[in-house]
């Protein structure tokens, strides 16, 4: 069967601070991120001929490659679904670019203000337009319109199913916060949390607490991809894209309110050729990255990807088995979505490549695989990364 | 001097039938909760669809419900991220089947139940019987709403 398996790998990473101010333009913060993961490679912006990014990321990829001096772009492309498609989805763009010589050597980047507001809008507020249509009219007007408000409902449901707790979801939240207290880049390193502080912070929509949701960030992340040929004479040992796929369902017809008892979700289409094309099983998995928008639903991302079966997340994610250096599966190693930065996921990719190089300050010893899931409940993304050698 | 803008402070944002929706807006205005009926399969779909997401056919009768179905799941917003939601929280969003079709759900408020400033609503459970009620939303069009039976 014909893949995207092992035909391409990330050379280069780069981001800027998170913060909840950058103090500077959506663009800026990509050029830096952009720029940053360039020199990283070894490369300058005139090898670069190909940008992708997220759909809804504003920055325009002829402005980032007027800025930046790159002088020509052979391809450019986006991916819908936000935190869900984006940030696997615009590597897996990037990697079928190169596999396939319609390009050289790709960026796929994620760049925002939207924790100031300075350019996005901040996810976590309702906009508040007088009227809506389509799928939003018959949420809004009840007074339904953050994530957290939808994932609220799935997560109930989840709970009554198969009797997961609140503490429970919170395990996950402890986990990054534990990884973030070890990364002195992470916005909330040197705040510690336990699960009483998990369980003492205020509703968010019940049964979400506050500290159940993730960060608000303003910031930019980038990653270089190339063909492993020509990873070969760059700056660093390559790190290989050992599987990748996009995942999505009919199911999600009112597009994020995620239907717990689905027998098929966007996880579960991705799981099987994910595992398939790289050759591993689950239990080859080194360390774990889920995106982490909500903690529920990282729960029932591990569950459908395969890691445990559907309702056992709620042991699963118990015993300090996500907390590095002694847990089984340390998740999201520099603190993921909850606790480093909300940079829709591409940090996570960039803390997996750090892993994968054996430079990441919570290093999981002999690291040999990643698996790195994008945002859940609605349409995703998903890849497994190999060490170079494994 | 302007006049603040007090409908869109005061009250959620209000339904823009979109094409193809408009009969399910106006029956919900006669007070009468209807879906599309598949003329085909005879499944009922919901959102309103341009084509059967059963089978595909895009043939269809406006079906009348009996409005009675059974509480999926529910979240009692305590934090008011809107600026009508400020003199509204706590209110009960939940997901409702409807007794029509096992899957058939929609997202609604439950209204008159008892809840708690901090969120406590005793009386919710899993499953509760509801029935729907039609409550005017400040721009004269009504909502289907659901009350515990
Ligand atoms: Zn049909």
């Amino acid at each position: 069967m014909q893949s995207i398996a092992n035909k391409a790998c990330i050379v280069g990473v780069g981001h800027t601070e998170y913060s909840k101010d950058s103090g500077r333009s959506e663009l800026k913060l990509a050029t830096e991120a952009i720029g940053t993961a360039i020199a990283d490679a070894g490369l300058s912006p005139v090898d670069i001929d190909g940008i992708t990014k997220y759909t809804m990321d504003n920055n325009d990829p002829i402005d980032i490659a007027r800025n930046l001096g790159i002088p020509r772009l052979r391809f450019f492309g986006e991916v819908a679904y936000g935190g869900g498609g984006g940030p696997c989805g615009t590597i897996l763009m990037a990697a079928m670019a190169v596999a396939t010589g319609q390009a050289k050597a790709v960026v796929a980047f994620r760049a925002m203000n939207e924790r100031s507001g300075r350019g996005t809008a901040r996810f976590g507020q309702a906009p508040t337009d007088e009227s809506v249509t389509g799928v939003k009219s018959y949420m809004s007007p009840y007074g339904l319109f953050s994530p957290a408000q939808m994932v609220a409902l799935a997560a109930r449901r989840h709970m009554h199913l198969y009797g997961t707790e609140s503490k429970h979801f919170g395990e996950i939240a402890v986990a990054c916060r534990h990884h973030a207290n070890m990364n002195p880049d992470a916005m909330m390193y040197g705040r510690p949390m336990t699960i009483e502080d998990h369980q003492a912070s205020r509703m968010i929509a019940d049964p979400l607490h506050l500290l159940d949701c993730c960060l608000e960030t303003d910031g930019g992340a980038a990653v270089v991809i190339t063909t492993p040929d020509r990873a070969r004479d760059l700056k660093h040992v390559p790190v290989h894209i050992a599987s990748a796929g996009l995942g999505g369902g009919a199911w999600n017809h009112l597009h994020i309110l995620k239907d717990v008892e689905a027998p098929h979700t966007e996880s579960t289409v991705i799981a099987d050729h994910l595992f398939g094309d790289a050759g591993i099983t689950q239990a080859d998995i080194d360390v774990l990255f889920v995106y982490d928008h909500f903690t529920p639903l990282v729960m029932m991302a591990i569950e459908d990807y395969g890691f445990c079966k559907r309702g056992e997340g709620k042991d699963f994610v118990g015993n300090g088995r996500l907390r590095w250096p002694d847990g089984e599966l340390p998740l999201n190693t520099s603190g993921g979505n909850l606790s480093h930065g909300y940079m829709h996921g591409m940090q996570n990719n960039i803390e997996a490549v750090r892993q994968l190089r054996g430079t990441a300050r919570c290093q999981v010893k002999d690291a040999d695989f990643a698996f790195i899931a994008a945002g859940n409940a609605v349409p995703t993304s998903a890849m497994i990364l190999r060490r170079d050698g494994a | 001097m302007s006049t603040p803008d007090v409908k869109s402070v005061l009250a959620f944002p209000y339904p823009v039938p979109e094409v193809g929706a408009e009969d399910y807006w106006q029956a919900a205005n006669d007070e009468r909760l209807v879906m599309q009926k598949c003329d085909a399969c005879a499944k009922l779909r919901f959102t309103p669809a341009p084509i059967c997401t059963h089978c595909g056919d895009d043939q269809f009768t406006w079906a009348e419900l009996s409005g009675k179905g059974k509480i999926i799941t529910w979240t009692v917003i305590t934090h008011p991220i809107h600026p009508a939601a400020v003199a509204k929280v706590p209110y009960v969003v939940v997901v409702v089947e409807l007794d029509e079709q096992p899957g058939l759900r929609m997202v609604s408020n439950l209204i008159d139940a008892e809840v708690g400033e901090d969120g406590s609503a005793p009386t919710i459970t899993f499953y509760a019987a509801v029935s729907v009620a039609f409550e005017p939303h400040p721009s004269g069009q009504k909502l289907p709403m659901f009350r515990l039976v």
